[in-house]
């Protein structure tokens, strides 16, 4: 990284958490205790000022083109027939009349569809989805998403001077970058970490959590240069529980010496990184614990999913951001199975079902807050998947892909349109051409461009998308550099597509 | 705290007080093995304070050494600094060593080591060349503001930490401990006054001729020390005792693989009558569908298995070629492939990847049974080169990566994916009737015991390239197509074709460093040298064809100076206890058994459902383990609980395991330790068909308890067995009141003394201290 970080570790002073420091927090950030900064707040925590942004992340590789699909039949971009010819005669095109129509103001007031289960026909529904959401304007579309170091025509992509993200269509170095926002080189630290590193000391001052909370477990998004994440179990175990150490009941004398020896342990041999590190975990989740005695219970109902249990513990954090002392937080939370090189169909009925069902209590969870304006949730995966299928039949799946489509849902959000850039030669649409082979928005197979897999090359890099998520959050114009490091390089792109990319306000 | 000595002779007085059995007396450790210590190294000083003898490289080395330096030094210039105290083997060199750096503000950085040569007049002292530039990246580069506080670390061992300036120097820091004394070129030449200088570097521990150095093996080697393994090692040595592992039939006699039969995939009727429950046994199910099986058996044999070390590598290399049962369905199916794995740990890496390739448990898992010339499927052709064999950039002989003006250079692109997955086309489970072909062929059942079979018609018959690289040959397969005309014709190719593209990959570089650095990961270390990694990396190219060839890396592994040692104290070196490890060394460390019988069946399944709607739900390590977030046989991905590559979140520090270490799974630690030691997991049910309960055999600290009421024997003999020996006075000191605070009688009562053992295991066991291996 570079010399800005020097800056991050300013502004957040020592008090990454707000609250005392230890030890371990000490060794953690450097030295910082000396660099320790008393900021005003003018604000009350929690209160009108408070946003929140939700990382719902698809993992394995969302089939994006089988959840964002054309459905008219407009010669002059690609439509429902395009579709059908790719994906139809090995059994995994979606039939047209399944498909939940939008319609999308910045493609002309063309109907595009959604996968089916993302209405109310979802397996199990308890709600009637997010598909209704688009239609209120409270859920956008983000057309072809990716991972890039600089925007690539495909004539730069096939040459060797422009550099290309590394590691393409491989889960792991997709998610990373993905979560980094950084194509270049492997990263250390993601971009919500390194927002939580920007924002803490202005925004949670007196946060008594991490700004960044995983109900998912470690993850690169959620960890900064100095921030380590909140990571919690999903709703099943209580607030008041969840991170709550057992065996010091009743109180009494060798309890209460021991709950102490069990806290001083950890405030020594801090020499070794690996002892010091584990200690440090250990330090934020009992600091946390403290704060998250007093659990708080959401309204509506959620599913009973996994995603609908992290989204549930997420909607509790939220109503608790009063007691927590947070303007600011960011949350991670995931959904797997997406990497369906077999079974596609029935496994994206099953997971878009609870993916659209979760959200949806979500969404309406944060109405009953009062919060719905404060919250933006929106959606990441490793990558798209091929438009050619892999095998066919029952069986039917699809390969590693590249640029992807993404969800936004928030009060906030502009939504109920499309949006996304054209390809830095300013010719295609938002939506991709849905060709193989010789198409200028995809990739060819061992460049022999009769046999491409339809593998789009993103027109909006994962940071131009993020940017304005990153922008409504707070983050300020002269630090956005440090958040997302090759942004310069999109400058001119960006500012071509400006309006086009403006999904938040 | 007393003085060692003082402890030493009241141990002598426990161990003849006590039945010989419990303590461990200061017996030699067999003759065979030599000192697993290696010399810790001293930087030079000058003479009078802690400022390091050093100049820039260009100096007159002879002008320089006289006297210290109280010059600064520019950023990204070379400066050559003194070292001595060291042992060094034939081609051991720089990359055997770092340099870290902290400044003002407590940044740490790492220079890059150039050069080690003895000086010319000897006496054992080297010149280090370093660089002053940080090699790690992770704070801004330092700036030229003033002292650094520098150390060396070299097989695990730190030196003093001295001073450097960087752009110029602060004012001569006060010498505060140990650590920071002089340590100047009069000293360096006196062999006698080195030994002296270490001695009070040396960190306090207490412990006999090389005790730690076996515990620390037993915890790389083994699931973790148990008294017998410990004695038995000091009596015939590590290298007897590696010799005899490699020997030993595996799984032990009294604990062999479940061996379940496959069955149909329609779980709903588990014992086949047509109707879906009850199942007849009522353990069907469990026993057939679920990892109750695989898992309960992985532990018994962890626990109580003699053939300790082929566990522990199996279990290393199932965490590189993961398979999971999240997708794995039966039983059965995990068993077969866990097999392979088993039968190849000690034998030769390029049998283990074509035996794992056409085995259908990995067919099914990354879709190679599924993929054909028609409908291809890139999973395993990625997997195969990315997790396990070469990973995704070039690697030097060292592990570390080549880079070009494009930062680390790629191995391979999508183009030689698409190429191996054409090669591997065609492959599918076994079910050919022919007599002879499909051995173990069950009709109605899908076949994961005998190799998958090629059916010619599906194998992609058009030209491939397979991976290019320094040396590589045959790189291309020729088009079959007018050849190929029968399916003997393509049979033959199909099988040439994936020999050919197997060697290719066999033969990369990177499998050397790549294989050798993931398994001292999962064994000793999470940081090692380079020079380390090449050591092992040259001991897997020097057996590329030989039958036991991972025999031999595990072997180096294992006797390799940085593994050895009874105490590191290198910041960097070790690896935080995974969750198996975590469980499995306490479990031995403390006798486990059943609630009520010698021996745990392996189950944590306390949350037994029971018996729902006639079906048997027990959890096996579900429960337990979730929490940790590393249950075995169920890895949530290919990637393995965690990757190898995790960097600890807020350092530049590697640390796989800590992928999985946040606030709420080191919690889950504390609290299943809590559990382990104050309760244990009783007997829910008395039925077979439930599990048999966790208890720990306490009795014999309880009688070391009763013979110190001050409670220091009972933290000495914990020290040995869970910390090897590194309890720090400070540790001592804060464990100690605690273990007090139970108040005894006088003879104390069972319970009081096994609440003063229950106060002492539980802080030591939930401590960051042990927590980490090292």
């Amino acid at each position: 990284m570079k010399e800005t970080r020097r800056d991050f570790i300013k502004k957040s002073g020592g008090c990454a958490l707000g609250m005392v420091s230890l030890a371990t927090q000490m060794h953690h950030l450097g030295n910082m205790s000396a660099m320790a900064q008393k900021v005003i707040d003018s604000q009350p925590e929690g209160g009108e000022n408070y946003k929140a942004l939700v990382l719902l992340f698809f993992s394995g590789g969302n089939d994006g083109n089988n959840m964002v699909i054309p459905n008219h039949s407009d010669p002059t971009i690609s439509n429902y027939a395009a579709y059908n010819a790719a994906r139809g005669t090995q059994g995994l095109a979606l039939a047209q009349g399944s498909l939940l129509p939008i319609s999308v103001p910045r493609l002309g007031g063309l109907t595009y569809g959604m996968h089916p289960s993302l209405g109310p026909g979802a397996t199990g529904a308890i709600n009637p989805g997010i598909h209704e959401l688009y239609g209120m304007g409270k859920l956008a579309v983000v057309t072809n998403v990716g991972t890039l170091v600089r925007p690539l025509t495909k004539a730069q992509y096939l040459s060797s001077q422009f550099k290309k993200p590394y590691q393409l269509f491989s889960h792991s170095d997709q998610v990373n970058q993905a979560q980094s926002a950084n194509s270049n080189v492997p990263a250390y630290n993601g971009w919500g970490g390194r927002i939580s590193d920007n924002l803490t000391a202005t925004l949670n001052p007196n946060g008594l959590i991490p700004m960044v909370t995983s109900i998912a477990g470690a993850q690169l998004f959620t960890s900064g240069q100095i921030t380590l994440p909140l990571a919690i179990a999903d709703s099943n175990t209580s607030l008041a529980n969840v991170l709550a150490p057992v065996g010091f009941t009743p109180v009494n004398a060798t309890n209460t010496a021991r709950l102490n020896a069990f806290n001083a342990l950890r405030q020594q041999d801090l020499s070794s990184n690996f002892v010091r590190e584990a200690s440090h975990v250990t330090d934020l989740a009992m600091q946390a614990n403290a704060a998250l005695q007093v659990s708080q219970e959401v309204t509506v109902t959620f599913p009973n999913t996994s995603i609908g249990r992290q989204l549930k513990q997420i909607a509790r954090l939220i109503k608790k951001r009063l007691d927590l002392n947070t303007n600011r937080q960011i949350f991670y939370c995931q959904i797997g199975g997406f990497d369906t090189h077999t079974s596609e169909l029935p496994g994206h009925i099953n997971l878009y079902s609870q993916f659209s069902q979760a959200m949806r209590s979500f969404y309406d969870e944060m109405a009953v807050q009062g919060v719905s304006n404060n919250v933006t949730t929106f959606t990441l995966s490793d990558f798209n998947r091929t438009l050619n299928p892999a095998g066919s039949g029952a069986a039917v799946g699809t390969d590693h892909a590249w640029g992807n489509h993404m969800f936004v849902m928030g009060g906030g959000v502009l939504g109920g349109d499309f949006y996304g850039s054209k390809r830095p030669d300013g010719t295609g649409n938002y939506y991709p051409t849905l060709l193989m082979g010789n198409n200028a928005g995809a990739l060819d197979d061992e460049n022999n461009s009769a046999t491409g897999r339809g593998r789009w090359i993103p027109t909006t890099g994962v940071e131009q998308y993020t940017l304005r998520l990153a922008r409504w959050f707070g983050l300020q114009p002269a630090d956005e550099i440090e958040v997302f490091p090759n942004l310069a390089n999109f400058t001119a792109h960006d500012a071509a597509n400006f309006n086009s990319l403006a999904f938040m306000p | 705290m007393e003085s060692k000595i003082t402890r030493f002779y009241l141990r002598i007085l426990a161990t003849l007080a006590l039945s010989a059995g419990l303590t461990f007396g200061a017996f030699a450790q067999n003759l065979t093995d030599p000192d697993p210590n290696s010399p810790t190294p001293v930087l030079l000083t000058g003479p009078d304070s802690n400022r390091a003898l050093a100049h820039s490289q260009a100096a007159n080395r002879k002008a320089h050494l006289a006297r210290a330096s109280e010059q600064a030094f520019y950023p990204e210039s070379k400066v050559t600094l003194y070292v001595t105290n060291l042992a060094l083997m034939e081609g051991e060199g720089a990359n055997a060593f770092r340099v870290y750096a902290e400044n003002a503000k407590g940044h740490t950085f790492r220079f890059p080591v150039l050069d080690l040569s003895p000086i010319a007049d000897g006496n054992g002292i080297y010149a280090v060349t370093i660089y002053l530039k940080d090699e790690v990246g992770y704070w801004p580069a330092p700036l030229a503001d003033g002292d650094l506080t520098l150390y060396l670390t070299w097989r695990g061992l730190a030196s003093n930490h001295v001073t450097l300036g960087l752009g110029s120097t602060d004012s001569r820091p006060a010498i505060t401990n140990t650590k920071d004394r002089p340590a100047p070129l009069s000293m360096a030449l006196d062999k006698k006054k080195v030994k002296e200088y270490v001695a009070t570097m040396s960190p306090e521990y207490v412990g006999y001729r090389w005790s730690g150095d076996r515990m620390r093996f037993l915890e790389q080697a083994a699931f973790g020390p148990t008294a017998t393994q410990d004695t038995y090692i000091r009596r015939i040595g590590i290298r007897s005792w590696l010799a005899e592992q490699f020997q030993m039939p595996y799984p032990s006699a009294a604990n062999p693989y479940p061996n379940e039969p496959a069955k149909p995939n329609n779980v709903a009727d588990c014992d086949g009558d047509q109707v879906t429950v009850p199942d007849v046994p009522v353990t069907c199910y469990r026993d057939t569908y679920a990892m109750y099986k695989p898992q309960t058996w992985f532990i018994r044999e962890a626990y109580y298995g003699e053939p300790q070390l082929k566990h522990r590598t199996t279990w290393a290399l199932s965490q590189i070629w993961v398979t999971s049962g999240v997708e794995i369905l039966q039983t059965r199916h995990m068993v077969e492939y866990h097999k392979i794995l088993s039968n190849n740990a000690f034998g030769n890496y390029r049998n283990l990847m074509k035996q794992v390739t056409l085995n259908a448990a990995m067919g099914r898992y990354l879709d190679m049974s599924i993929s054909t010339k028609t409908n291809p499927n890139e999973n395993y052709a990625r997997e195969i080169k990315q997790l396990f064999t070469i990973g995704l950039f070039m690697l030097n002989q060292d592990g570390t990566v080549q880079t070009d003006i494009n930062g680390p250079i790629p191995t391979y692109d999508q183009n030689v994916v698409n190429s191996l997955t054409k090669v591997l086309t065609g492959w599918d489970r076994c079910t050919n009737t022919t007599a002879g072909v499909c051995p173990n062929l069950v009709v109605g059942v899908d076949n994961y015991i005998d190799p998958m079979l090629l059916n010619s018609g599906n194998h992609d018959l058009t030209a491939k390239t397979l991976l290019t690289y320094p040396g590589s040959t045959t790189t291309n397969i020729a088009a079959c197509p007018g050849v190929c005309t029968s399916v003997a014709d393509r049979t033959a190719y199909a099988n040439a074709s994936l020999e050919q593209a197997m060697d290719n990959i066999y033969n990369h570089p990177n499998v050397g460093p790549f294989v050798s650095k993931n398994l001292i990961q999962q064994m000793v270390t999470s940081d090692p040298t380079p020079a380390y990694v090449g050591r092992i990396a040259a001991v897997f190219n020097a057996n590329r064809t030989s039958p036991t060839q991972l025999k031999e890396v595990v072997k180096a592994i294992l006797l390799d100076p940085e593994a050895r040692g009874d105490v590191k104290t290198d910041p960097n070196y070790g690896k935080l206890r995974e969750p198996v490890q975590l469980v499995t060394n306490f479990a031995r460390a403390f006798g486990v058994k059943g609630a009520t019988t010698s021996q745990s069946d392996g189950s944590f399944g306390v949350n037994v459902i029971g018996n729902v709607s006639g079906r048997a739900q027990t959890n096996g390590l579900v429960g337990e383990f979730l929490g940790m977030a590393q249950i075995p046989f169920l890895s949530p991905t290919v990637f393995n609980f965690f990757p190898p590559d995790y960097v600890i979140p807020g350092t530049a520090s590697p640390g796989p395991e800590f992928a999985i270490m946040t606030t709420g799974t080191t919690i889950q630690r504390s609290n299943f330790m809590n559990r382990m030691v104050f309760t244990a997991i009783p007997i829910v049910v008395a039925s077979p068909d439930y599990p048999n309960g966790t208890a720990f055999d306490f009795s014999d600290l309880q009688a070391i308890s009763n013979a110190d009421a001050t409670g220091n024997l009972l933290l000495d003999e914990l020290n040995r067995r869970m910390l090897h020996s590194t309890m720090t006075a400070q540790n001592r000191s804060t464990i100690l009141p605690v273990v007090t605070s139970v108040t005894v009688s006088n003879p104390p009562t069972a319970a009081q003394s096994l609440s003063r053992v229950q106060q002492a295991v539980y802080l030591i066991a939930t401590s960051s201290q042990y927590q980490v291996q090292r």
